[in-house]
């Protein structure tokens, strides 16, 4: 699975939404995440690839694909490290 | 009241109240560990600025709705200062829903934050105090026993906490550790906006008999009075920080912007 396809999966799960409606370009208001939803869904992100997401980055994300994108990024540097 | 050589935890210390509670009892000489769950370069700046004051700061990312986190925390604490003297236990969450609305997942999330974190910080906590006696302060909020919309969850936990604070001093006593909470009104921070709609602060401040809102420096300064010798005789009390706003009882009229 890829990471795209992981973070997709968690959000889906937590957010209680198919993970077919959410596309890269969906944002948490498109699939009625409140604000218990999106800080377990970046908590199960963090513990699922042992990454840390501070508030002032995911305070960034326009939507799911910016979120995928700083999850592939961080996991990136972790493996260089 | 000097806290020179003292070390204090203080759970989500990072920003809001807890950070004042931070600056505060550095300014008295206490080090100080700031615990923080979302907000690190939050957290990283307090810590700088409680360095300025001339004593130790570190930075401990930790949620302490998870067990095994808090477990970490105070191994890590262990590890770098081998004791402690205060635990604050402030950090806290909560879901605005009204009652038909909690589900299991909002009503854990939040009980475990605001009522079981406290339990296990102390428990972790009075180990390290090791003897020498301690202080702990659990901030709760005045939504303990006043009915505020969509603040049910959060106000059950705060409750459940002052219990809890009850308890705790008498169970701790025989290890001289003291055990108080405070109950603040509506303090101006970042967390206050999550609840209440912009308008609601100018009805508040025309009902408190002080004439403004509490600031996260009122509490501090409480919360420094109950870390002292001072204050050595008063046990499982819940200090109300609210400049006579509670006193008013049913003439709250402001809307909870969900409702």
């Amino acid at each position: 699975m890829t990471i795209e396809e992981q973070v997709r999966e968690i959000v889906a799960r937590i957010t209680r939404v198919d993970k077919s409606i959410i596309t890269r370009e969906s944002t948490f208001k498109d699939i009625k995440a409140d604000s218990l939803d999106i800080v377990q869904a970046l908590v199960a992100v963090e513990e699922t690839f042992g990454i840390e997401i501070p508030d002032e980055e995911a305070r960034k994300f326009r939507n799911f694909g910016d979120f995928v994108s700083y999850v592939e990024s961080r996991v990136a540097q972790r493996e260089r490290v | 009241m000097s806290l020179e050589g003292k070390v204090a935890l203080i759970t989500g210390g990072g920003r809001g109240i807890g950070r004042a509670i931070a600056l505060k009892l550095a300014s008295q000489g206490s080090d100080i560990i700031v615990n923080f769950f979302r907000r690190r370069e939050t957290a990283e700046q307090t810590a700088k600025e409680i360095r300025a004051l001339g004593v130790k700061a570190e930075v401990i990312r930790a949620n302490v709705g998870d067990a095994a986190k808090i477990d970490e925390m105070f191994n890590a604490i262990a590890d770098k200062f081998g004791h402690l003297d205060i635990l604050i236990n402030n950090a806290a969450s909560g879901v605005g829903r009204p009652v038909m609305d909690i589900d299991v997942q909002a009503w854990e999330w939040t009980m475990n934050i605001n009522v079981r974190a406290c339990l296990l910080c102390a428990q972790r906590a009075a180990k390290l105090m090791g003897g020498q006696g301690g202080k702990i302060v659990n901030l709760s909020s005045l939504g303990s026993f006043l009915v505020w919309p969509t603040y049910a969850v959060v106000g059950v936990s705060k409750a459940a906490l002052e219990a809890l604070t009850r308890y705790l001093a008498i169970e701790l006593a025989p290890l001289k550790i003291c055990v108080n909470a405070i109950a603040a009104s509506f303090v101006e921070t970042e967390a206050l906006k999550f609840y209440f709609a912009q308008g609601d602060s100018k009805v508040n401040i025309s009902i408190t008999p002080a004439g403004r809102m509490v600031t996260p420096e009122d509490v501090a300064n409480v919360v420094a009075f109950l870390c002292s010798e001072e204050a050595y005789m008063i046990r499982g009390q819940t200090i109300i920080v609210d400049g006579g706003f509670s006193l008013h009882g049913s003439s709250l009229q402001w809307k909870g912007k969900d409702q």
